[in-house]
């Protein structure tokens, strides 16, 4: 029986636009597994990454709850989600998002040190994070302008990764890399999740997708259906390839 | 032109805020700038115009007597020198006399005239400012207008050793005899109040001479000269004279204060102004690069894209310059009414051209010469390298606080990286509190030395202070002394009496005499060498000695009654009665030149005692023989509430305008910092940095520069505002400012500067609590 992480009740999610009300998340019933690879796939503006925002804290739903463990985290003010971000969540953006003004250290250091863990054990762990995704000493202390686009990914997992989050959210994470860089973030990350990290990702690319143990298919704000893929192995690439395209077919991709 | 014009408004729209409190600033300064200019270029002004329209005199002189053969003697002697254009002779009463006033005692030279006679003079002509019904009474010089000297009040005067009252029945203007600061202060009496005083004989009949010089500069010889002539035909003869230089100079005192305060003010002001702009133009130059290089790809050309900048700026600049100078017309009154409480001469306030148009001059110059030297780069953007990649504006050649090699608090940390990337701010930061710590150490140097305890500020400016002065005649000196030495409450006696002489050159001074300098209570006056102990030293005032190249050890020539000696240079002091033109010396020294007919003495009274009650009973029991008393403290009080009311609206004014300007300044650097990090505070935010945090961190990260800044600067402004403040103060004859610095005080300015500064900041960075990550994820 897999232990449940985070589940939605009824989950909702409405913007106005030029004073229409419009309902991009609708209804969403939802549960995420410990040790899992989500992967939440849909045609644009199905609503994915409205929901990874609403499943991570970035957001909050306009109706419906979400549950982390046994705290309703879509009741929580900005700075509870913040904290809340801080403590149980690491986050791969397809901007990568790192501060320009900050070492490469610095950036994956100003996250791990906001918590309440001991220094020492925090650049500790960030070294042990940087060899395991292959960014040398030399590149830690560099700039975020100074260094390639697959690096600087790597280093946004790194940060993502520092808090030992429970669950890491990736927002299209190979959307700005070119084929060879978004293959490594993708190797990273499978190599992370077959390490018990638990990951939920979005992502409109079949290579990417692959990677997954679980597919959510969204349409119009709505789970349309789910495809369950196992565990990820090299071997068995094809494979999965065959089950998630007749998965997509089905779902009208 | 036109393109200039649409980027000019596109900036300003995207930059509502900042332009908001650049133009508070320029307004502001503005606003200083236009007053004083005011003050400086036509205020002083007034005094010339009130004096060309009352055709006043250049040189006013009373001479107890007024018999026939002296007025003979003086008219000769009038008529016989060149520089005479035109002169009056009239009968009037002269006697000292003292009346409540500010919650004190005045004391002058009275000169008694008869109303009627007084208007038709031909040669300083007095005008009524306020009349009425009452036709029988007195009318005061405007100066004096309060709610307790006003009309159908009854006001009492000492005259001598006589107590008259008086039902007020207007005001006049007099611009030689309208203020106490002018030797002798004018009063008119109706015809029948007039000659009641006269024969009851309580002030003697005087000859006032009014003379008009070909060259008024020239008024201070001139009265040097007639008084020598005066006191060598009549040595007994009391005499009391003011010039033209001394009474321009003394009635203008306050606006010299008020003006030197506003020219640095509006200096200060301007400065950080130009400093705030120089900072936005560089940082929009930096944020918009890619901007710039896309217009310049379409064909803007860098001298557009620069005028644009200058539109804004310089356009904005001149706009408010006209407001805030428009807007000084409606303070203008306001000061204008501060001033007549001390010049005693009514100014309207009207349009001033000149520094009108100097202050947009001046404004729209340097917002000009700033914009064109900051947006100079403009020149250096190449269309392609900043739409490919924007020209690096961030050398992140150094990693400032490396995060896995300090043991700062995080936030502490990330607020210290900001503030070691940010140069600019850090050098508006420091020159806007360097300016805040001059201005607070000045206003603790002011709240210290003049608010709280006007001691200090009276032994520097007042020089002697005792309880009482007693003047006697020299025949009844002896049995004086001997009762008021035996007077349990009295408990120091001293001779302190002023007289004039006069330097070879025809500098006129005011000599002071006494016994034993070492009894005299404000020994501070002493600034350099000593007192004098032997008849032949003489001690002169510093701003004079400076200005006659006098070193200690020289000797000078002095005249009085006709007699010449020479006296060798002991010291300098400084005392600004009368305008730095003093000396002081011992009896014996004075009557090498001449014989006191008559002896001030200031007396140190019982803590208990009840002076007025014992000048009465001095006069009482020593009768004619004594020519006046004078309860100095309350005289001291009255003299200096104008100034002390003056300065503590300065303090205020200045102490609102601090904050403002700090205000200001974070707002726009805060505003700035906000803006360009929007995207950071977007990703802190998402990685779990809480509103609190961020908001803490963007406050702490100008603290580096506002508390060096401000430790520095009131540090270093503690140790000059004393040289500073003698600067400032070197026309009345102050060249050593010995003001008490209040160390505490200054601590605690600097302290509440730099947690003011912190919650300021705090407040105005509240915006990011609007930044939501979800917005920075969107892309908004």
């Amino acid at each position: 029986m897999k232990k449940i992480l985070l589940k939605t009740e009824n989950l909702s999610k409405s913007f106005s636009s030029g004073g229409n009300l419009q309902h991009v998340l609708k209804n969403i019933d939802l549960e995420l597994y410990q040790g899992d690879f989500t992967v939440i796939m849909g045609a644009s503006g199905a609503g994915k990454s409205t929901l990874l925002y609403a499943l991570s804290g970035m957001d909050t739903p306009s109706l419906g709850t979400i549950t982390f463990g046994e705290r309703r985290i879509s009741s929580l003010s900005q700075d509870e989600l913040a904290v809340f971000r801080r403590d149980h969540c690491g986050f791969v953006f397809q901007q990568i998002y790192l501060i320009d003004g900050m070492s490469v250290m610095d950036n994956v250091l100003s996250a791990g040190l906001l918590t309440d863990r001991d220094r020492k054990s925090v650049i500790l762990r960030a070294k042990e994070l940087f060899a395991d995704v292959d960014i040398s000493e030399e590149t830690q202390n560099k700039f975020p302008t100074q260094i390639s686009g697959g690096e600087a990914q790597r280093v946004g997992m790194v940060r993502a990764l520092i808090n030992s989050p429970e669950i890491l959210f990736a927002d299209e994470p190979t959307g700005a890399l070119n084929s060879k860089t978004g293959l490594d973030v993708l190797d990273t990350l499978t190599r992370f999740n077959e390490k018990g990290q638990s990951i939920v990702m979005v992502t409109h690319d079949m290579r990417s997708a692959r990677r997954g143990s679980r597919i959510l298919y969204l349409k119009d704000g709505m789970i349309l259906g789910e495809c369950d893929l196992g565990k990820y192995a090299m071997q068995d690439d094809s494979a999965r390839q065959e089950k998630l395209a007749s998965f997509l077919a089905e779902m009208g991709w | 032109m036109r393109k200039s014009i649409l980027l000019a408004r596109s900036n300003l729209r995207r930059a509502k805020g900042q332009t908001a409190a650049i133009i508070v600033l320029i307004f502001l300064a503005a606003l200083m700038l236009n007053l004083w200019l005011m003050l400086s270029m036509d205020y002083r002004q007034n005094f010339r115009r009130c004096h060309d329209r009352l055709n006043a005199e250049h040189v006013t002189m009373a001479i107890d007597g007024d018999t026939s053969e002296m007025r003979k003697f003086v008219t000769d002697t009038l008529k016989a020198d060149k520089r005479t254009a035109e002169f009056f002779l009239d009968s009037v009463l002269h006697m000292v006399g003292t009346f409540e006033y500010n919650g004190g005692e005045m004391n002058s030279e009275f000169i008694f005239m008869e109303k009627e006679d007084a208007l038709n003079r031909k040669i300083g002509k007095i005008e009524i400012v306020e009349d009425s019904s009452y036709t029988r009474g007195i009318y005061m010089p405007v100066l004096y207008r309060s709610d307790d000297i006003a009309v159908g009040k009854t006001m009492e005067l000492s005259i001598g050793s006589r107590k008259m009252s008086y039902t007020v029945c207007g005001f006049f203007n007099s611009a030689m005899m309208g203020s106490h600061n002018c030797s002798m202060c004018g009063v008119l009496l109706t015809e029948d109040c007039y000659q009641e005083l006269e024969e009851a004989g309580y002030a003697p009949r005087a000859a006032l001479c009014s003379i008009r010089l070909h060259d008024r500069e020239g008024s201070e010889d001139y009265d040097a000269m007639l008084k020598d002539a005066v006191s060598a035909r009549y040595p007994a003869a009391r005499t009391a004279s003011n010039t033209y230089a001394m009474v321009s100079q003394s009635r203008y005192i306050s606006q010299m204060i008020c003006s030197g305060i506003m020219s640095a003010m509006a200096c200060f002001i301007l400065i950080i102004a130009l400093v705030v702009i120089a900072s936005n133009i560089i940082n929009y130059i930096q944020e918009n690069m890619k901007n710039l290089g896309a217009l310049k790809a379409v064909g803007y050309t860098s001298r557009q894209l620069i005028s644009s900048l200058q539109m804004q700026f310089t356009g904005i600049a001149l706009v408010v310059a006209w407001m805030g100078a428009g807007v000084s017309y409606v303070l203008f009154p306001y000061i204008n009414e501060m001033m007549i409480s001390q010049t005693g001469i009514p100014y309207e306030v009207r349009f001033l051209p000149v520094p009108f148009f100097l202050t947009l001059a001046v404004l729209g110059g340097t917002v000009s010469g700033v914009v064109w030297m900051s947006s100079r780069r403009i020149r250096n953007v190449e269309p392609i390298v900043a739409l490919r990649q924007g020209i690096q504006t961030h050398t992140f050649k150094q990693n400032h606080v490396p995060l896995d090699r300090t043991r700062t608090p995080l936030n502490l940390a990330l607020a210290l990286k900001t503030t070691m990337s940010g140069v600019k701010h850090n050098v508006t930061i420091c020159i806007t509190m360097l300016v805040l710590s001059l201005v607070a150490v000045f206003s603790g140097l002011m709240v210290r030395n003049m608010i709280m305890d006007s001691a200090p500020f009276l032994d520097m400016i007042v020089g002697e202070i005792a309880d009482s002065c007693i003047n006697v005649q020299a025949e009844a000196e002896e049995g004086f002394l001997k009762e008021m030495n035996t007077d349990e409450r009295v408990q120091k006696i001293y001779l302190y009496h002023s007289l004039q002489v006069t330097h070879a050159g025809g500098d006129v001074l005011v000599a002071t005499l006494t016994d034993d300098f070492s009894k005299v209570n404000n020994q501070k006056v002493m600034i350099e060498g000593r007192f004098p102990k032997y008849d032949n030293e003489i001690a002169v005032a510093a701003k004079y000695a400076a200005e006659k190249k006098l070193k200690t050890g020289d000797e000078i020539k002095l005249t009085a009654g006709g007699k010449q000696g020479a006296y060798i240079i002991s010291g300098f002091v400084q005392i600004s009665n009368n305008l730095g033109k003093d000396c002081l010396f011992t009896r014996e020294g004075y009557e090498r030149l001449g014989e006191l007919e008559n002896t001030s003495y200031y007396l140190n009274l019982a803590d208990d005692t009840d002076i007025e009650a014992f000048n009465s009973e001095v006069k009482e029991r020593f009768g004619d023989n004594v020519n006046a008393t004078i309860d100095i403290n309350a005289t001291v009080q009255s003299g200096s509430a104008v100034y002390v009311s003056l300065m503590k609206i300065i303090v205020m004014a200045v102490l609102v305008l601090s904050v403002l300007v700090i205000t200001f300044v974070l707002y726009l650097l805060v505003r700035t910092m906000v803006s360009n990090k929007k995207r950071d505070y977007g990703i802190l935010k998402a990685l779990g940095f809480t509103t609190g945090q961020l908001i803490c961190q963007t406050a702490l990260s100008f603290m580096p520069a506002v508390i060096l800044s401000t430790i520095g600067g009131v540090t270093v402004c503690s140790f000059i505002i004393n040289p500073l403040t003698a600067l400032f103060l070197r026309n009345i004859g102050i060249v050593k400012s010995t003001f008490t610095v209040p160390v505490w005080y200054n601590i605690l300015a600097g302290m509440g500067m730099i947690l003011s500064a912190f919650l300021i900041a705090c407040l105005l960075s509240l915006k990011i609590k609007k930044i939501t990550p979800r917005a920075l994820l969107a892309g908004e």
